[in-house]
């Protein structure tokens, strides 16, 4: 038993041996999906879910319960906002530029709402939430923008030798990024403490309040980065591009391992969750089930992953076994 | 001697009061549309199922949790209310069972929280989109329109130029008023909201407070079904998307802590009324329909500014006075 728990610890291979499930279920639902084609062109659903999800996670791992719902709706307004521009006559990279700063400019709001007006993080980001997609609305009256140039189309519908391009060139460097940061500076140092204990952060010297607003407004920048690829993809900017993002993101990164009372679990991880997510998605979808079950099944993995979560918790501590930098970091 | 505890209205119900009271009569200046009786009866029977659920979710959110799964529930009842009373059940049958099926939303909820301890957030957003996906697949994509209703012109009567949901909503409002204030139900609550570990080391019974006030909600979300389908006689996939948001700007800005521990459904009723009016009152003032969610949303926030800036100043005068004493 003891061993069992020890294996389920390493959240890394146990989300392999369950990405390898996932497959081997969906290639035994659909002949046609065990190819490497498609198995290389379904990551392409993953890359937008993934830039969230390390937003998301990122300000999970800042503990005090913080929680972004308002991921989705950043996603959508920066979109809209970069549709706009465009509509205004702007260059189409110019205008993208500018949506991803005015994602972060979203974030920001988010953070200093939360540490600066100490709003709790969960009805802020729900008042936000409302607050953005319904500004978005408004900016579009409900239709959607188009006509954005065919070069635009690049970034979300190309393919490098047969790997979509907003894989190679968004998702991943955003990753490897966030990982140098997270896990090689000394401020990715600082956000495991604060999730750990931030009382402890303050005293130490730790601007706690400075930081977790950087980490709100991260979390903007990413969605604007999505954004941006949401739009290239589609090639139109729509005002619910992101409905139901903010629960894929949490679902995503609590399956991924982070602990939601903050300060642990592993970047790393959560990409491999999303890869999960990503194929039991598109599966579905091929194996041609009904896209209403995506949202159920969606729901009772969240649920299963938090369970999970504490059992895990609870075992360590009847193990004796103290929380370490090996469990946080890599 | 035993002294009697007479709980007054805090600075904070006054408050909401006042901007009740001044919104009322900005919206009568504003508009000459906005002081009918049509049209102050409307905004009562809009806001019926926000008010008999905010109730619950009051109580919810002074435990310390949140409920962002409501909407999905009341879909799921009204489809069962309208499924049942379709088939010529007996109206009091359909009722009971409309409620039952609320509680069992309810206790799926409470079960998540209290026993598997899964954060509220969490565990009634993971419900909320299940409960969906379950409407989803019970409508397939269409309405469900002309079930006969089930209490014909009670609920949504008139008595006396006075709506008869609003006789209902006061009665309600009593009883949870009389519940939290003065049963020991109440006073748990209001304990273990404050400090979870001490209410817990009292032997109050923690888990079985939180099973028991979720499935609480979920009866009131039953319940309020009913009055959905009375009044619209419509069910669409969409139904109650945006009622946790309403519910949850009533309870916060009628006062009540998000953190737990304070609120009164006192402060809720007046809550309530305030988004009603504001929802109403800016469709008369011609503002786009679609900015809606957007006015509803810093509604929440500006109202939390102002609870922490009002919290603060008491706080400050209170130590004030305590160093004033000591000194002298």
């Amino acid at each position: 038993m003891k061993t069992i728990w020890a294996i389920a610890d390493k959240r890394g291979f146990m989300l392999t041996l369950l990405l390898i499930i996932t497959i081997a279920i969906m290639s035994f639902l659909n002949q046609d999906f065990l190819s490497i084609d498609n198995l290389v062109g379904i990551t392409q659903f993953g890359a937008v879910l993934s830039l969230l999800a390390i937003g998301q996670s990122l300000v999970i791992l800042s503990g005090r319960g913080a929680i972004d719902l308002s991921v989705g709706a950043m996603l959508s307004l920066s979109g809209v906002f970069l549709g706009v521009l465009f509509q205004a006559g702007m260059n189409i990279w110019v205008a993208s530029l500018l949506a991803i700063l005015f994602g972060g400019l979203l974030g920001l709001i988010n953070g200093v709402l939360v540490n600066f007006c100490h709003i709790h993080s969960l009805i802020a980001t729900l008042g936000t939430q409302y607050l953005f997609s319904s500004i978005a609305l408004y900016l579009t009256s409900g239709t959607p923008v188009s006509g954005f140039p065919s070069s635009f189309g690049v970034i979300g519908q190309g393919m490098i030798i047969g790997i979509p391009i907003q894989v190679v060139l968004v998702a991943v460097p955003v990753y490897i990024i966030m990982w140098f940061m997270v896990y090689r500076t000394r401020a990715g140092r600082e956000i495991y403490l604060l999730g750990t204990n931030d009382i402890a952060a303050k005293f130490s010297g730790i601007q706690v309040n400075k930081i977790r607003t950087l980490i709100f407004t991260l979390s903007g920048l990413l969605s604007g980065i999505g954004a941006v690829v949401t739009c290239s993809w589609l090639m139109t900017a729509r005002a619910d591009a992101g409905t139901g993002m903010e629960m894929e993101s949490i679902t995503v990164a609590v399956l991924g391992g982070i602990i939601v009372s903050g300060g642990k679990g592993h970047l790393g991880s959560v990409m491999l969750s999303v890869l999960i997510v990503t194929v039991l998605n598109s599966g579905l979808q091929i194996a041609n089930i009904d896209s209403v079950w995506e949202l159920a099944i969606l729901g009772i993995l969240l649920i299963l992953a938090i369970v999970f979560n504490n059992i895990l918790v609870t075992k360590k501590i009847a193990y004796g076994g103290n929380v370490t930098f090996k469990d946080k970091g890599e | 001697m035993k002294q009697k505890y007479i709980p007054l209205p805090g600075y904070r119900e006054y408050f909401t009061l006042i901007i009740l009271c001044a919104e009322f009569v900005l919206f009568a200046l504003l508009s000459n549309k906005f002081l009918t009786e049509q049209n102050v009866t409307q905004i009562i029977q809009n806001a019926s199922e926000i008010a008999i659920i905010s109730i619950g979710m009051t109580i919810v959110i002074i435990l310390g949790g949140i409920d962002i799964s409501v909407g999905s529930v009341l879909g799921v009842c009204a489809i069962v209310a309208a499924r049942l009373s379709a088939m010529g059940v007996n109206p009091i049958l359909v009722v009971v069972l409309t409620i039952c099926s609320g509680i069992v939303a309810g206790a799926a909820n409470g079960l998540l929280v209290s026993l598997l301890k899964v954060p509220e957030l969490i565990a009634t957003l993971a419900t909320m989109n299940f409960w969906r996906a379950i409407i989803f697949l019970m409508l397939g994509g269409s309405w469900l329109t002309g079930f006969p209703t089930v209490f014909n012109n009670i609920a949504s009567g008139i008595t006396f130029s006075i709506p008869n949901i609003l006789f209902f909503i006061l009665i309600l409002y009593f009883v949870f008023w009389f519940v939290l204030t003065y049963r020991p139900f109440g006073r748990h609550l209001y304990a273990i909201g404050t400090n979870m570990e001490a209410a817990r080391l009292n032997g109050i019974k923690v888990k079985k407070m939180k099973f028991a006030s979720y499935m609480l909600l979920g009866a009131l979300v039953g319940l309020s079904a009913i009055f959905y389908i009375d009044r619209m006689g419509t069910v669409e996939m969409t139904i109650g998307s945006d009622l946790a948001m309403q519910c949850i700007a009533a309870v916060v800005i009628g006062g009540t802590s998000i953190t737990g521990g304070r609120g009164s459904v006192v402060g809720t009723l007046a809550g309530v009324l305030f988004v009603a009016v504001m929802s109403n009152g800016i469709v008369l003032l011609g503002v786009p329909s679609l900015l809606d969610h957007a006015i509803v949303g810093s509604l929440i926030i500006i109202s939390i500014i102002i609870d922490v800036l009002l919290r603060k100043r008491i706080k400050k005068r209170r130590v004030e006075t305590k160093t004033r004493l000591t000194i002298s």
